[in-house]
């Protein structure tokens, strides 16, 4: 595995296509390394010391979380670091989002959060599900084929997260079109994207409206339960601090969970006898979707900042080092899993898995992604059969040939077409 | 510090001094107990870091608030004792409490 030895993970295409062999390098090196080019990174492939990392808001920060160190902003490592993050998030707004906030802020936006996925409406948000899938099944069912990316996973996971917040049906079809450009996402290679350039902004300001209004004309739905959803201390928060959680969601549930969806598809085809035990047994469904999050999850990588000098896995690390937690490394090592490269749904250890993170800035949606994922299977299941990848399209089995995300975080493909049979 | 034994399912003990203040699971977590799992590192989200308060122990205890309620319900555990161990503060009354934990959190 020399070749990793100058690997540079936040440029290189062909780590980035297939990342799990250089997640394989850096474990012979340890469960925690240096990385081989730059000093202010470390990598974390171990499965107990990425969760010590999860669980320590003392000695890391989440300001990071998403950017690694491409954040526009230049840390002195020999200064006290939290009064530099602190400074940073005045400059860079994007860096105080939920996902990049500290304790105490992070407890107030999560209290807006936790108004807005309550297992009540989690519920609720199950039934529009069912409708649609079927609807969106709808548009291709006589082509016999889908694009699973665009055809299938964008509009539903956009318009699940619509429902969810309580969007109004009539800007449904608006929402459906605010997808954003791969290129301009957090994390993708060489560093360089625009957080300003975002389609989301236009989501943003829609919520303004929504909010303003229903504060002023409380009605009986969930855009005014979110609305007057108080923070932590009991008061009721800015509408900007509503509206960045809100679009934060559709940014959040989006790329993740279209990427689940191929993964799904990846594992139906790459062992057929797979649908047919699924079908005789549609209880395994949620086994299957662990699975796949494991061995497939979306967010391959993500980041703490260090605060204060650390030892982790008999690496010393300082502060202002990157720490970069592959999700993907942890969720293959062979301490915790055996035998961690097969996908085995009948493994005791399914759910233990880190796909979503762990800690206070764990996954959110997590719930909602696997109940998408399942629902969205069970309709497949309903409407049609055998499922396959387009072997003339994408290749082979095992030899796939797909246009991948070229991002260090987010693992996903660009295109996958798969073919099935209607059932009448 | 007020002492509190969490039990496995197996039978094992863990007894921990716990800080005053901090939560239930926090102080288990600290100590490496991994049965309580805490997938959301304490914000009512998960439903994995559940505990058994025993009989003796339930009045003595706040009741759980809606959402606590909610994501237990969520979880599907109908132990007469089950709580979040993140929405249990640790409090002097605490003292000498002995909680079991689930087989497993999922």
């Amino acid at each position: 595995m020399t070749k990793y030895e100058k690997a540079d993970v936040f440029n290189d295409a062909e780590v980035t296509a297939d990342p799990y062999p250089f997640f394989e390098y850096l474990r012979e090196m340890g469960p925690v390394t240096r990385d081989p080019l730059r000093d202010d990174v470390v990598h974390v492939t171990g499965y107990d010391e990425g969760n010590s990392i999860f669980k320590d808001d003392e000695n890391f920060s989440a300001v990071d979380c998403t950017t690694g160190p491409f954040l526009p902003y230049a840390f002195d490592r020999s200064r006290d670091m939290d009064e530099q993050i602190a400074d940073c998030r005045k400059q860079f707004p994007f860096a105080d989002s939920i996902i990049n906030q500290d304790l105490p802020a992070h407890n107030r936006s999560k209290s807006i959060l936790n108004g807005i996925i309550t297992p009540a409406r989690l519920k609720a948000n199950e039934e529009f599900m069912h409708t649609l899938a079927n609807e969106i099944i709808d548009e291709f069912i006589d082509d016999g084929r889908f694009d699973v990316v665009s055809q299938y996973g964008q509009p539903f996971a956009q318009l699940v997260i619509a429902d969810l917040l309580g969007v109004p049906k009539e800007d449904h079809n608006e929402v459906r079109g605010l997808i954003g450009a791969p290129d301009q996402m957090p994390g993708t290679l060489g560093g360089q994207f625009d957080f300003a350039n975002n389609p989301l902004m236009k989501m943003g300001m829609h919520f303004v409206q929504y909010i303003t209004d229903r504060r002023a004309n409380p009605r009986d739905d969930v855009l005014t339960r979110l609305a007057h959803q108080t923070v932590d201390d009991g008061s009721l928060p800015d509408p900007l601090e509503v509206v960045a959680v809100a679009t934060f969601l559709f940014g959040a549930g989006q790329d993740t969970t279209v990427q689940l969806f191929t993964g799904m598809m990846r594992y139906l085809s790459e062992y057929p006898d797979l649908e047919d035990r699924l079908r005789a047994d549609r209880s395994r469904i949620p086994d299957f979707i662990e699975e796949v999050l494991r061995m497939q999850g979306t967010t391959k990588s993500t980041f703490r900042l260090c605060r204060r000098p650390i030892t982790v896995g008999g690496v010393d690390i300082a502060p202002g080092t990157h720490v970069m937690l592959h999700l993907a490394g942890m969720n293959r090592d062979p301490r915790k899993f055996e035998n961690p490269g097969k996908f085995d749904m009948d493994r005791s250890n399914l759910r233990t898995h880190v796909t979503f993170g762990r800690g206070i800035h764990a996954c959110a949606g997590g719930p909602l992604a696997r109940a998408e994922g399942r629902v969205s299977l069970e309709r497949m299941f309903d409407r049609f059969r055998n499922i396959r990848i387009d072997e003339e399209k994408h290749g082979s089995p095992g030899q796939w040939e797909f246009d991948y995300l070229m991002n260090y975080s987010l693992r996903g493909v660009l295109e996958m077409q798969v073919l099935f049979d209607r059932i009448d | 510090m007020v002492k509190i034994t969490y039990i496995e399912d197996n039978g094992e003990r863990h007894t921990v001094d716990a800080p005053l203040g901090l939560s239930m699971m926090k102080a288990a977590v600290n100590q490496g107990i991994e049965a309580i799992v805490a997938e959301c590192g304490g914000n009512c989200a998960c439903g994995t870091c559940r505990v058994y308060i025993p009989e003796e122990w339930r009045d003595r205890l706040q009741p759980p608030e809606e959402s606590e309620s909610e994501m237990i319900q969520y979880s599907g555990d109908e132990d007469p004792g089950v709580r979040l161990s993140c929405q249990i503060p640790v409090t002097e009354e605490l003292d000498g409490i002995e909680v079991r934990m689930p087989k497993s959190q999922y």
